[in-house]
């Protein structure tokens, strides 16, 4: 059951050895079930400064997180020493540890029936990103911040700018019969400006680009001037009074705003009655068109894998359909509690036990132009960056900091900030009154502008 | 603080199965039972000393090594049973290498002589010279110990750690029956870190940290609500036998009950009063990464250039503090090998310096605060807070809340961030009241408070005689590092500071 990522790259043998290793010691050892989850990881980062090199960081890391049941008792453990003679009294502290641990039934891996329909493909992984030299980073690094800082005399420095490759393979083994790895390339370009007023006020922005295939990176003039403009459009910014207004969210705010809904409908929360929307699977919970699905089959995808932290085949699934709400998210033990199937969304790390996640959302874009979004309004906020965490799952409320610009019979005018905009998501959901058509498809998770038509800002 | 660019490229890299780099928790090593006391290094001179000789094989102005070998230990507790126990082994070294203003960083697990050597070349790539100068490695140094433990977390048992959830648990579900659910988490994390640099500096330090807490949802007829506390520090497990799990439990549980029928809080510019303790998350966010000195030598930050001036009310003293015994953010010498101080940041108002690492210092012609810190040998220095407070002022709490006619009361928070660049801050209001005709009234939910750091401190108009610092909860993230720290504030009045809330504006506000 391998995906054919880890025959074109990485993982390497030896990592998926010594988890074979740790299962069958645990397994030895008395563990009911064990699974061993594998990450090796080759980081390079290179930032410049004033046209040279600032910072170059280079890594390795790997390691091995085991998750044992014995007497169905959880215990976890993670290592990064995987030498041979190390293995054994590894897995005899992490059993000792679970003794500890309360009995649950639910405490198993996923079944033979769980694990079945193989593994899909995603061609996430680019040989071209893999070679590419240090002196690449180098160039690329020193060009973004060059072409930013050009942008405009306001811009003064560089928070900063960089340009980077990690490559990464995973794998899991478990005593249920999951055996699977997979490996991704990921390169980013990024650029951060700080431009300053005639006053003295100053104002940070940024852009950047990150994708698995070299080919599909946005061109680093694109970025360089993105960041700039980004930057010394917030200069002069204002607080505005407070206010009932039309608010529109720039696609990174969408995104924000959709990975806080989505961390609702993890299905742990729900059976615990801990989130929000626990009592609302089946209904309308927002605009009819608010449609948002998980793509962990996207080709190419950032957060794309064939496999979830406990090697369960992920699917593409709709989560909201034209605003009701499809489905729960669910790792094994939550869905054993919840008398639900795995929905192949456990994540995790080598250092964690896994936790409800989800690879790659999607916000599905709408037909208004992103343009349009603005139009008809008498006095509004187009936000295009905000602070604080946002949605509180348990309550449903939602309030940050934000900053963005003022809209004006129909038009942006002045940038504002220092100001807040809060709702009950509730609300917020069923407020979005349109979706424009700019899907923004940087990083995991993709989405477009979106419009409220009220929302409570909180200014002067 | 985060960094925006920082979180964006986390942003991928942190979602489900793809591995990041720079993974919170730090697993590695298996080491024995528990690390020895402070005295034996993890490297010995002779490696040190070839490990530095790689990394200034190219030139350079200093190079230092940092290793680490820690375990971490932690249980979780829900629905009324500790649900996971879990050890992390984390152990290897970072190799950084410093020209001008550039940084090569490298590191890699273990302590693999080869390894340590092959990493040390990746951190030098950076230079392009001749090799550099190494001073002799000084004899490897004694620290001192402010942060005394008579038992290490890692000595007691993994029962004793795990019935103080459980003990909590049954105070919780006992202090009202709208409780209906408690989370809570106990981790403790023991670590072993050598220093060595090509300025002489040998140094040895063991790292004792530990954390407790519980989060309960109360349950009201129409609406849900949630409480959080908890505690640690850098002592020894004895710290349980003072801090009550039954008495943080209960906290918890009553912040969720208190906060049962809130409503929206009031929106616009009001009149804030700030509880003591974890309320000092407000300096940090409003001033205390302002001052870090990274942000200064770039320009970027909104206090550079102004020391010596007014940037606050003539109330306010901020001072940041690495030596309190036992406190989160206490350490007896920072991550580069450099005694913590007490820093006074502000006086009377006055800006009296920065929080100041090693390279920041060479570039700026200052002295190292003690302030460069990492969140482990994956991650490099940068200049950080340690244990960040407000000085007392004389004015008595009440007197405090009385003067205010109409205003907002914070009493618990959940998290802060700041932008450096315009000084915007937000915090969370965890748990918030109205203030009318100089009492305490309404719960207040969702709030989240708005403003800009020197603005905020210059309308701080009265401040409290009743100094505290926060339980020992605090966790400060800064370009995707972490680390614990420590906030600490009377109560405060603030004249004017917006409210970020869900209620309608009231008339006439617009």
């Amino acid at each position: 059951m391998k995906s054919s990522e880890s025959m074109a790259s990485a993982l390497s043998p030896e990592l998926m050895n010594a988890a074979r290793r740790c299962v069958e010691l645990a397994r030895k050892k008395g563990a009911d079930e064990a699974e061993a989850y594998v990450e090796n990881g080759r980081n390079l980062d290179v930032t410049a400064r004033e046209g040279a090199v600032e910072t170059v960081k280079q890594s390795e890391s790997m390691g091995l997180g085991l998750r044992v049941f014995q007497g169905r008792k959880l215990g976890f453990g993670s290592t990064s020493d995987l030498r041979a003679d190390r293995l054994e009294p590894f897995v005899e502290r992490v059993l000792a540890l679970a003794k500890v641990t309360a009995q649950d039934e639910n405490n198993r891996l996923p079944a033979a029936d769980d694990l079945r329909g193989g593994y899909a493909t995603q061609d996430t992984f680019d040989p071209e990103v893999a070679k590419l030299p240090m002196d690449w980073f180098v160039a690329r690094s020193i060009e973004v911040e060059k072409i930013a800082m050009a942008y405009d005399k306001r811009i003064k420095t560089m928070n900063s700018a960089g340009a980077g490759r990690y490559i990464a393979s995973w794998g899991v083994v478990g005593s249920s019969g999951a055996e699977a790895s997979a490996a991704s390339t990921y390169v980013w370009i990024v650029a951060s400006p700080y431009a300053e007023d005639e006053n003295g006020a100053g104002q940070t922005g940024w852009a950047y680009d990150t994708r698995c295939h070299l080919g599909e990176m946005m061109s680093v003039d694109a970025i360089g001037r993105e960041a700039g403009k980004r930057t010394v459009d917030m200069l002069g910014a204002q607080k505005i009074p407070s206010g009932n207004m039309p608010v529109v969210f720039h696609p990174e705010m969408t995104k924000g705003f959709m990975q806080g809904l989505i961390g609702a409908l993890n299905g742990d929360l729900v059976f615990k009655k801990s989130s929000f929307l626990h009592d609302r699977l089946g209904q309308g919970i927002a605009s009819p068109l608010v449609t948002i699905a998980e793509e962990p089959n996207r080709p190419r995808g950032t957060s794309s894998t064939p496999f979830d932290g406990e090697g369960v085949p992920t699917r593409n699934k709709t989560l909201v359909d034209k605003g009701t709400l499809t489905t729960f998210l669910y790792d094994t033990y939550t869905a054993s509690k919840a008398g639900a199937k795995s929905t192949g969304n456990a994540a995790r790390s080598y250092g964690s036990l896994p936790s409800i996640g989800t690879f790659n959302l999607r916000w599905t874009p709408g037909e208004t132009k992103a343009a349009d979004l603005f139009a008809g309004i008498e006095r509004g906020l187009f936000v295009t960056r905000m602070m604080g965490r946002g949605v509180n799952v348990v309550t449903g409320d939602y309030s940050r900091g934000a900053q963005g610009f003022l809209i004006e019979k129909g038009a942006i005018t002045t940038p504002v900030q220092e100001i807040t905009v809060a709702a009950h998501m509730n609300d917020m959901m069923r407020a979005i009154d349109a979706v424009g058509d700019d899907l923004d498809t940087r990083g995991g998770t993709w989405a477009p502008s979106i419009r409220f038509g009220e929302l409570t800002v909180s200014g002067k | 603080m985060n960094d925006p660019t920082e979180m964006d490229r986390r942003q991928f890299m942190a979602t489900g199965a793809v591995v990041t780099a720079a993974a919170a928790m730090v697993p590695g090593v298996v080491a024995a039972q528990s690390l020895g006391g402070p005295g034996k290094p993890l490297l010995d001179e002779a490696v040190v000393k070839r490990v530095l000789e790689a990394a200034m094989s190219r030139g350079g102005d200093y190079a230092d090594v940092f290793a680490q070998d820690s375990v971490s230990t932690s249980f979780s507790l829900e629905e009324n049973k500790v649900r996971s126990a879990q050890v992390g082994y984390g152990a290897g070294v970072g190799v950084r290498v410093l020209v001008g203003q550039k940084i090569g960083y490298a590191f890699c697990e273990g302590f693999d002589e080869q390894r340590l050597i092959e990493t040390a070349k990746a951190a030098s790539y950076i230079a392009d010279a001749k090799p550099g100068q190494i001073a002799r490695i000084g004899a490897h140094d004694a620290v001192a110990e402010i942060n005394r433990a008579r038992v290490a977390p890692e000595d007691a048992s993994a029962a004793a750690r795990a019935e103080l959830l459980l003990r909590g648990n049954e105070a919780a579900h006992g202090f009202d029956q709208r409780v209906a659910q408690v989370m809570g988490a106990y981790f403790d994390t023991e670590s072993l870190i050598t220093i060595a640099n090509t300025d002489g500096v040998f140094a040895t330090d063991r790292r004792l940290l530990h954390r407790l807490h519980f989060s309960v949802i109360a349950q009201g007829e129409s609406d849900r609500r949630t409480g959080f506390y908890g505690g640690g520090g850098r002592n020894g497990f004895e710290f349980f036998e003072e801090f009550s799990p039954e008495d943080a439990a209960r906290e918890a549980a009553r912040q969720a009950t208190a906060q049962l029928g809130a409503i929206d809080a009031p929106v616009g510019e009001q009149v804030v009063v700030l509880a003591n303790g974890w309320s000092g998350i407000l300096l940090h966010e409003a001033v205390g990464h302002g001052l870090e000195a990274d942000f200064i030598r770039k320009g970027t930050s909104l206090y550079t250039g102004k020391v010596g001036q007014k940037v606050a009310s003539d109330l306010c003293t901020v001072i940041d503090e690495g030596v309190i015994p036992g406190r989160r953010g206490s350490l007896a010498i920072d991550d580069e090998g450099i005694a913590t101080q007490r820093k006074v940041l502000i006086e009377n108002g006055i800006l009296r310096g920065y929080m100041v690492d090693r390279q920041n210092a060479r570039l700026m012609g200052l002295s190292s605060t003690g302030s460069g810190r990492r969140e482990s040998f994956r991650h490099y220095v940068m200049p950080r807070m340690t244990n960040t407070y407000l000085a007392p002022g004389k004015d008595k709490p009440e007197d405090i809340i009385s003067s205010v006619k109409s205003g907002f009361y914070a009493k618990n928070f959940g998290g802060g961030q700041v932008d450096i660049s315009n000084g915007n801050f937000v915090f969370e209001v965890a748990e918030g009241y109205l203030i009318e005709n100089g009492e305490l009234t309404r719960p207040v939910k969702g709030a989240t408070l708005i403003g800009v750091g020197p603005e905020v401190l210059r309308q701080v108009s009265m401040v409290g005689d009743d100094p505290k610092l926060d339980p020992g909860i605090g966790t400060c993230g800064k370009n995707g590092q972490s680390v614990p720290v420590g906030v600490g504030l009377p109560h405060v009045r603030i004249d004017k500071l917006t409210v970020g809330g869900a209620s309608k504006p009231m008339a006439g506000m617009v």
